[in-house]
């Protein structure tokens, strides 16, 4: 509904092309995180938005645990507090080259995807070994995730190793079935579509079951039900999503 | 002025807010977040933290960004120029102010905050030498609104494609400068700190490059062509000195700058905002202070004199690392003492003196502790820590200035200089050789040296006359600390962050880890973090469940054949009788079983699960989650049979 008021608004506004920007977006916030049992892993890293303290700190978990959530939701949080940050997945772009981190310790946060992607390469590692340094000398955050915790990543070097160690280590925990359930709700309540628990336990009975998955598939039912003027219920989600 | 920043900032909000929603969260975060606004109505400038951001943004990005400021301005969208840099304020007075060491920013800051620095002006303010013959070294607080431009964004030259930004010479014509960039591209495509054998060629260029202009992108549709032309970019992020190299003269420098905001004036205006901002100019020279000493420059200074008469350096030593918060051990001991007596007599016999040991062992720590020593017996003394890589920089740095000879200088004027890791000089042929005399200078005139390394002298690989060099004076190794110092330093840190950790709980810790302190620190700060968070005393329970995430083993990817495997041979049947449709206790219970340990254990589909169990449908794969749930509480042997499974397959 709110999406039919941005199309409205639009032309008195702005020219024609523009639709207003209205925040409707499924960017990563700390808000549209469900804390699940990380509540103290997202305490901290609230923490170390405000006061720097910790300076470094590393999440690891497994896939689809919700870390690179994270660390975009530190991003966009800190733009409140006029910080300058930037996020790294090196998954996606260790093949750029190191040349990516020049100059990166004048942000004041940086986060870092995926480390694990980078490691075992000399070049790279000594690249972060002296980002890292270059950060705690200018107390500037640095928020690394991880696959693994900092003892079992594939480090090779031992100076980068020992650092990636030094910092506030916390596991980021999936969510169980009742938590994904709250997840999915919550972002549907985030993009103006109400999702009863009926419904949503029928999605997460058919949908795979990956987190990104199970938000796939409420993207798809949501422009389903923009499209077609429907609530969702499950003959209707049975319907879009051909179960 | 204030206004018409405001009103760049407030254009770039609103444009931020349409990147927002049309980019992903991933690609706003990684290329458009990290930008920084400033300018005026006529001009919009993005300030990217390095090269290789700006080049991304201005070939993804740039296009749509120009889109967007043309739809929001009705009439006269300013111009866009990507630079890097950041912009000069205190973005963050917070954690600026909580750095304990905000010594360490001058250095880097300067970087940014010197826009109208000269090369040897620049250099002036690194090694802060007042260069002979010059009437005023214009050098820069960090963080003072003083230098009010940005120190990369450089006027616009709407001919000139940025690649060839600090690297090419001048060119005339866009012909010419393309050939030119093809040729940097190729040398200078390997490494973003040059190698060294490069840099000497690239002084030259560099300093032909006063007049070049070509910093910045601008939004004519030219250099959108020419842009797009350049796939190949040189990845060499230029230093920042290199680019101010271009600003070099101040007058010159006003005139650009107004040049550019005069479009639409009259002429009147045009002289007002010209001698207003060669005005402000002399207004910043004269605010602009040493980074080093704190204090105005106060100009020509003969600097043939001795070091004594030299503003003191900013030692970039953390004053937390001291004898004092030193945890002494059987590991350490040798080396401490050893750390001493130099500290208490600098210069004497133990010259230089170099500690080796593994990794977060403390070998920075001690030598802070000698710098820190040396500089309150003599608060004159011209004491430096420096870490290899940092040295390295910044030699790389002088010489692409050609400020070479300063560098020199203040390397050589220090009485005692202190160097970190040096294992990381390793292929770095013309630092080591610049270190070389550096050592050979400082030695020779009974200066303490300091180095560290991770291994011993001769197992460096670095130039031989370096290696013997560093054996010269006292070679001391720290060991890993044994189980006595690793509780000592856990007391001594929690002591620091005023927590109280009782012995046994300290004992605990040391006991599971025992590996190098930085992995201590990690732990303790993990346990402390924890005992706030819960507000509970910190107790051998709380230490355990702490613990946990840092050891906690990496889960493997498990698949659904994997558990239809295990659990077939646990209860020894074959996998196809978990597929098949017998219906028998004896099948049917591991089925189930294997089916609730593929929902917990894999994020497949209910339905996925139920086809890879032989086409079954999903509400028989939810039936068989409940019935194990419940037999679990019924049946110890399902119960142990469920835990059993599950171990062997996380393990």
């Amino acid at each position: 509904m709110m999406k039919m008021g941005k199309q409205k608004y639009t032309g008195e506004i702005v020219p024609a092309q523009l639709s207003l920007s209205v925040g409707l977006r499924d960017d990563a916030t700390l808000a549209n995180f469900l804390a699940g049992d990380n509540q103290v892993l997202v305490a901290h890293l609230q923490q170390q938005l405000l006061t720097c303290d910790p300076q470094y700190l590393y999440i690891w978990g497994k896939k689809d645990s919700g870390r690179s959530h994270l660390l975009q939701a530190a991003c966009h949080a800190s733009g409140h507090q006029d910080l300058r940050s930037l996020y790294l997945p090196l998954r996606d772009l260790a093949s750029l080259g190191i040349e990516l981190l020049e100059g990166l310790d004048e942000l004041d946060l940086i986060c870092i995807d995926d480390v694990e992607a980078v490691l075992g390469q000399a070049i790279w590692e000594e690249a972060l070994f002296h980002l890292f340094n270059r950060m705690r000398n200018k107390q500037h955050r640095l928020l690394i995730s991880g696959n693994a915790p900092p003892q079992q990543l594939p480090t090779r070097l031992p100076d980068l190793a020992s650092r990636l160690a030094w910092g506030l280590i916390y596991q980021v925990q999936p969510l169980d079935d009742i938590q994904k359930l709250a997840a999915l709700q919550l972002r549907a309540r985030q993009r103006g579509l109400e999702l009863n628990d009926e419904v949503a336990r029928y999605i997460l009975h058919r949908s795979p079951r990956a987190m990104r998955e199970l938000f796939r598939a409420l993207e798809k039912l949501d422009r389903a039900s923009l499209s077609a003027q429907r609530k969702l219920t499950i003959p209707f989600v049975k319907e879009a999503m051909r179960w | 002025m204030g206004l018409m920043r405001m009103q760049a900032q407030a254009l770039w909000q609103q444009c931020l807010g349409y990147l927002q929603d049309e980019l992903t969260s991933q690609h706003f975060n990684t290329w458009i977040r990290p930008l920084q606004a400033e300018g005026d109505e006529h001009e919009l400038r993005l300030l990217a933290p390095n090269r290789f951001v700006m080049q991304w943004v201005a070939d993804k990005y740039q296009h749509r960004i120009r889109e967007l400021l043309t739809d929001l301005c009705d009439l006269q969208p300013p111009h866009l120029k990507l630079g890097i840099g950041s912009r000069r304020t205190v973005s963050n007075p917070r954690s600026k102010a909580s750095a304990p060491a905000p010594d360490s920013l001058v250095q880097d800051n300067l970087v940014q905050t010197s826009g109208f620095s000269t090369s040897a002006q620049a250099a002036a303010a690194r090694y802060p030498k007042p260069p002979v013959g010059r009437v005023q070294t214009r050098q820069t607080k960090p963080s003072t609104p003083a230098a009010a431009e940005p120190s990369q964004v450089i006027e616009e030259a709407q001919d000139a494609p940025i690649d060839e930004k600090p690297l090419a010479a001048p060119k005339k014509t866009a012909k010419k400068s393309r050939a030119q960039k093809s040729n940097t591209s190729l040398t200078s495509k390997s490494a973003t700190t040059p190698s060294l054998d490069q840099v000497p060629t690239k002084t030259k260029t560099t300093k032909k490059s006063k007049s070049a202009q070509a910093h910045l992108l601008t939004s004519t549709k030219k250099q959108d062509k020419a842009s797009q032309a350049e796939h190949q970019v040189p990845l060499l992020a230029p230093c920042p000195e290199v680019i101010q190299e271009a600003q070099a003269d101040p007058k010159h420098q006003a005139k650009t700058q107004t040049a550019e905001a005069n479009k639409g004036r009259t002429a009147a205006e045009r002289i007002q905002a010209y001698t207003r901002s060669v005005r402000e100019h002399e207004e910043r020279q004269r605010q602009q202070r040493s980074p080093y000493t704190g204090k105005a420059n106060t100009s020509t200074k003969n600097s043939s004199k001795k070091a004594a008469a030299l503003p003191k350096a900013n030692s970039q030593l953390n004053l937390q690392h001291t004898f004092d918060t030193f945890v002494e051990g059987k590991s350490n001991q040798l080396a401490r003492a050893n750390a001493r007596q130099v500290a208490e007599k600098p210069g004497g016999i133990y010259n230089p003196l170099f500690i080796h040991g593994g990794v977060g062992l403390g070998k920075t720590h001690l030598m802070h502790a000698v710098g820190n020593f040396i500089q309150q017996q003599n608060p004159q003394a011209r004491v430096m820590y420096v870490n290899s890589e940092r040295f390295v920089a910044d030699m790389v740095k002088a010489l692409q200035l050609g400020t070479i000879n300063e560098f020199k200088r203040f390397y050589r004027s220090l009485d005692a200089l202190l160097v970190d890791d040096i294992q990381f000089f390793v292929s770095k042929e013309r630092s080591q050789e610049e270190f070389f005399y550096t050592l050979n200078a400082l030695l020779e005139e009974n200066k303490q040296i300091i180095l560290t390394s991770d291994r011993y002298p001769k197992e460096i690989a670095v130039d031989e006359r370096l290696k013997s060099r560093f054996g010269w004076g006292l070679t001391v190794a720290i060991d890993p600390p044994e189980l006595e110092t690793r509780v000592a330093i856990l007391m001594k840190k929690a002591d620091l962050a005023k927590v109280h950790l009782p012995a046994e709980s300290a004992l605990f810790i040391a006991q599971k880890i025992r590996s190098h302190v930085r992995d201590l620190e990690g732990a303790l700060n993990r346990v402390i973090a924890d005992a706030h968070f819960k507000r509970h005393p910190i107790d051998t329970d709380l230490i355990r469940d702490s613990l946990k995430d840092l050891f906690a083993v990496q889960e493997k990817q498990i698949g659904i054949d994997n558990i239809q495997r295990m659990v077939a041979d646990h209860y020894k049947i074959k996998v196809a009788d978990l597929l098949s449709k017998r219906r028998t206790r004896a099948i049917a219970r591991p089925r189930q079983l294997a089916m609730a340990l593929a929902k917990e254990l894999t994020s497949h589909s209910l339905p996925e699960i139920g086809t890879a169990f032989g086409g079954r449908d999903h509400t028989t794969v939810l039936h068989a989650c409940r019935k194990i749930r419940a037999l679990q509480q019924e049946l110890p042997e399902i119960r142990e049979d469920w835990q059993y499974l599950l171990r062997l397959l996380t393990a």
